[in-house]
């Protein structure tokens, strides 16, 4: 009933958009007060390489998305005079996740409490609304109160201090959805003063009540891991893994939206001329910036961890609670129910970053770095030694560590010279490649061989480069992509796609991930090893 | 010596005194700068007048071209010939009278004051750029000079407007819509706005010469993307240019050397925008002449229109005016087009239009800019674009754009060339 509902309203505004002004942009009403904008996009990935050996037991297609989503835009100018200015802004977005309905084992792989938080945007009851908040402008004042969502990077594919929201992972990756539409919104009060101080400082500040942990793909998706082996009686859902129980646990951990649970960050941007080395003028562009916030996964609660022997199946311990839920998994016994209390607790650390952009005149490119000090990042603790694998050992207790995370970006424009041969000509290129290059480092300060972390166990350095190229053909109706990450670990990806702008309204992307890793349990990327894919996106846009 | 004698040598003396004195005011007068220069004089306007009688008012089709064809460029004839290429069965134009611009007072008080002193240092720089304003040389003898005469038309200085336009691809005829809001400031060189010549060097310690504000209203994914690009009196500086993509949500540095991408997939580049928009010391400059063709100068945009997937506007306003006509070259081996030629208007030195080349020496592309005086807020009247097309020969595309909601000689804080507007005006 709901999914017809939900068509019935993307039927309603595409019939708006068909009958509204046919301009290939946002349209306007109540006097040009209210300005309107959406778009309805279907989503659909087609896995290319399943394991053969175990695709039979979790799914019937090669369909590992087929999600229909719209969204809707509303900027309200409610005051506007040489004082003053206040506008309402809104995001919201609605979709639907259809594979589940089409394939009867991919289905029964996700866990079922949290089948229908995936199918549907109702995670929380807010979910629908990315962003909703007033933008008042008084002088060198601009304060902004709501739910929003805040971009603090300067690098491409790489999030160093962007930390202030985080990500729903569950459907796709960076880069294939938009930015603002993968963050997950907060409520706040935000402010900015632009000073007419030296270096043009524009000072910002931030109280967030609200946290929001980051959603990684679910067991049984398409993107997360394989459900636990099914059962041997038919029509019945698989039993949940490991995963799909400490995500409901976490879900359950969330820290209520209240000032006890209060965020704060603040950050100096400027605008400063400087001479290096030679008598080139640099103008730099840099950020200081300063968050204080929860961890966005937490640790555990000594006070219910529990005994860490595999004896205990005290399902009102953490440990315990895990060890009752294998045990029902591979014998088919019944499922333990989550207690009142929380397992889990998101402890607060503090950000301090920065970061910095100039054009070098003599690379003929921008370069953009940034920097960010994690400390007393929250980790959860387990014995260094044996051959269980990290995520499957007992948790011990607690601890912090510091952690550094650079990244620095090279974009140059690459010219094409045979692009812009006369026989290339019909292509309509603009004979240049947008290029990016990038490296990123991470380092964990401190012993590491007693934190226990899913992916990249043990390992106290990271390091990666990234590459990313576009062109424009066809007068730019047509933009190939391509992106890839390499981490030293021997794990990365490539997506090549091609985006397709013919006119106004419709648009369509294409492309292809490819997904490599020595050691899947090197990092979440890494994980996504098997997980190679065509993808397409079909989107009507007014 | 007899008395007649005498008379004679005074009569002599009185004569040669008598042509002196007549003779003074004009030996001063060369000094003075002749300035606003017109188009034509009155013999010549004569003979326009004359030819007028004929063609005013008159719709000149495809059918028609070749009667006029001594008056249009190339390019325009070249289209115009074979409209099926630009998405129509025909293209016409309608032709009006010659009307001499009225230039601001502003224009000629600045360049009275500072033409007389002007000249060309280190073969291409001129002297004294970013303090003085005004035309530099009403009467050029060089390229450079011309080069330099369209760098320092400021339009009214301050201006405001909205660009609407579309891409279109003529064989497929499909469009694309583009638009933006844009606010555009020279900081030095004014003719018009107090503080005049410049902006005082203690409010402008970057020494930007001009600076350019842009927010995207179209396509739907580039709605709220703005764009803010700085040109320095440095010209050795490269000009900055900072994007905050509405879609990314960030504020990115962007290398210059990417002006040659087109804009917003138009047919034209960075580069294109007014004509020329950045330093002229990045070109060589060839002066070819003079030549009266039909350009449009007094465009209202009522009478333009155009069928859907059609890349060149019918109805354009089209007036004889004797432009100066500039053979221009890039410094940069790799440039983009081999050459370009441009059409710059003898009174108020703005280019009219021009013709691009591609590498290969071929004709590719026109840009065809048509004007139209607008009130400014100081009362005068300031010539800026009305409506554009930039037209592909090689890919039969166009991108047709018109401008309005003018506001010349306005105010802008100039805080809103500062970084922190970028996001500001956007969300």
């Amino acid at each position: 009933m709901k999914k017809k509902i939900f068509f019935g309203v993307i039927f309603i505004l595409i019939a708006a958009g068909a009958v509204l002004p046919r301009q290939g942009f946002a349209f306007y009403l109540f006097g040009d007060k209210l300005r309107v904008k959406g778009s309805v996009y279907e989503f659909a990935i087609y896995g290319t390489n399943f394991d053969q050996s175990v695709k039979p037991a979790y799914r019937s297609t090669n369909l590992g998305l087929m999600k229909t989503k719209a969204t809707l835009e509303l900027l309200y100018k409610a005051v506007d005079n040489p004082c003053d200015t206040l506008n309402f802004f809104g995001f919201f977005k609605y979709y639907y996740e259809a594979t589940p309905d089409i394939d009867d084992r991919y289905r029964k792989s996700i866990y079922k409490p949290a089948l229908k938080n995936f199918k549907m945007c109702n995670y929380y009851p807010d979910e629908w609304i990315n962003e909703l908040y007033s933008d008042w402008y008084h002088g060198p004042w601009n304060i902004r109160a709501g739910k929003q969502i805040v971009f603090w990077s300067e690098v491409e594919l790489i999030r160093t201090i962007d930390q202030v929201n985080q990500l729903d992972l569950r459907y796709s990756t960076p880069g294939i959805d938009p930015w603002d539409e993968i963050k997950m919104g907060l409520w706040m009060l935000r402010g900015f003063y632009n000073s007419q101080l030296p270096g043009q400082l524009v000072f910002e500040g931030m109280i967030i009540p609200d946290f929001r942990p980051v959603r990684t793909p679910i067991e049984g998706s398409f993107w997360g891991d394989p459900a636990g082996p099914p059962y041997k009686l038919q029509n019945k859902p698989h039993p949940p893994g490991q995963f799909a129980v400490v995500d409901e646990m976490w879900r359950a951990s969330k820290p209520a939206v209240n000032l006890g649970h209060t965020s704060f960050a603040a950050r100096i941007r400027g605008n400063s001329e400087v001479k290096f080395f030679t008598n080139t003028t640099y103008l730099l562009d840099w950020t200081l910036s300063y968050l204080y916030a929860p961890n966005n996964t937490p640790i555990a609660r000594k006070k219910y961890l529990g005994s860490a022997a595999s004896t205990n199946f005290n399902t009102d311990t953490m440990n315990g609670f895990m060890n009752a839920n294998a045990f029902s998994r591979v014998l088919g016994g019944t499922q333990p129910t989550l207690p009142d209390h929380r397992f889990w607790d998101y402890r607060f650390m503090h950000f301090i970053g920065g970061s910095l952009q100039t054009f070098v005149p003599q690379l003929k490119g921008v370069v953009r770095g940034e920097l960010l000090y994690e400390i007393n990042h929250p980790e959860i603790t387990a014995d260094p030694g044996g051959t269980t694998p990290s995520y499957s050992k007992a948790i011990t207790g607690n601890a912090t560590r510091n952690i550094v995370n650079a990244g620095l970006t090279y974009d140059v424009p690459i010219k094409a010279d045979w692009l812009r041969a006369r026989s290339m000509q019909w292509l309509g290129a603009n004979g240049v490649f947008d290029s990016s290059f990038g490296y990123f480092g991470q380092w964990r300060l401190g012993d590491v061989q007693n934190i226990r972390r899913t992916f990249g166990y043990q390992q106290k350095v990271q390091t990666g480069f990234t590459f990313t190229s576009r062109t424009g053909l066809n007068n730019n109706a047509l933009t190939p992509v391509f992106r890839a990450l390499y981490n030293t670990r021997k794990w990365g990806y490539t997506v090549v796609a091609l985006a397709y702008s013919p006119g106004a309204h419709w648009r369509y992307e294409t492309g292809y991930m490819w997904f490599f890793a020595h050691n899947v349990w090197d990092a979440d990327t890494a994980h996504a090893k098997g997980k190679d894919n065509i993808y397409l996106k079909v989107g009507y846009e007014f | 010596m007899d008395m007649k004698g005498k008379r004679n040598s005074v009569s002599a003396g009185l004569l040669v005194l008598i042509i002196l004195a007549l003779s003074f005011p004009v030996l001063c007068q060369a000094g003075e700068v002749m300035y606003p220069t017109f188009s034509y004089n009155d013999q010549e306007l004569a003979k326009v007048r004359e030819w007028e009688k004929t063609w005013v008012g008159k719709k000149v089709t495809t059918a028609t071209i070749d009667q006029v064809k001594d008056f249009l460029s190339e390019a325009v004839y070249k289209a115009m010939k074979d409209p099926k290429n630009f998405g129509a069965d025909s293209l016409w134009f309608e032709v009006v009278p010659y009307q001499p611009y009225t230039v601001t007072k502003g224009m000629i008080e600045a360049t009275k004051k500072y033409a007389p002193d002007s000249k060309i240092i280190n073969q291409d720089v001129l002297d004294k750029f970013g303090d003085v304003a005004g035309i530099p040389f009403p009467q050029p003898k060089t390229g450079t000079e011309m080069a330099w005469n369209m760098d320092s038309n400021t339009r009214g200085d301050v201006h405001t407007c909205k660009n609407e336009g579309e891409v279109v691809d003529c064989r497929t005829r499909l469009e694309r819509h583009a638009g933006h809001l844009r606010w555009d400031t020279f900081w030095m060189g004014r003719t018009d706005v107090a503080p005049i010549p410049k902006i005082p060097d203690e409010r402008n310690n970057r020494g930007i010469f001009h600076s350019f504000f842009q927010r995207h209203i179209a396509p739907v994914d580039f709605v709220d993307t703005t764009m803010l690009e700085i040109r320095y009196k440095d010209f050795s500086r490269e000009e900055d240019l900072w994007v905050y993509t509405a879609m990314f949500r960030r504020i990115r540095r962007y290398a210059t050397s990417q002006r040659t991408d087109t804009i917003d997939g138009t047919d034209m580049i960075y580069d294109d925008h007014d004509g020329w928009y950045t330093s002229p010391t990045r070109n060589t400059y060839k002066a070819i002449g003079r030549a009266d063709l039909l350009v449009s100068r007094h465009e209202d945009q009522k009478s333009l229109q155009r069928a859907s997937g059609q890349g060149f506007w019918n109805g354009v306003k089209r007036e004889r005016v004797n432009n100066w006509v500039v053979e221009v070259v890039s410094k940069d081996k790799d440039y983009i087009y081999s050459k370009q030629i441009w059409y710059l208007d003898p009174e108020t030195w703005q280019m009219n239009f021009k013709i691009m080349y591609n590498r290969q020496g071929e004709l590719w592309k026109t840009y065809e800019m048509f004007y139209d005086e607008y009130p400014t807020v100081q009362g005068q009247k300031a010539a800026y674009m009305s409506a554009e097309h930039t037209i592909d020969f090689i890919r039969h595309h166009g991108s047709p754009s018109q401008y309005t909601n003018h506001v010349i000689g306005g105010t802008v804080p100039l805080e809103q060339y500062q970084t922190s507007a970028l996001k500001e005006k956007s969300y």
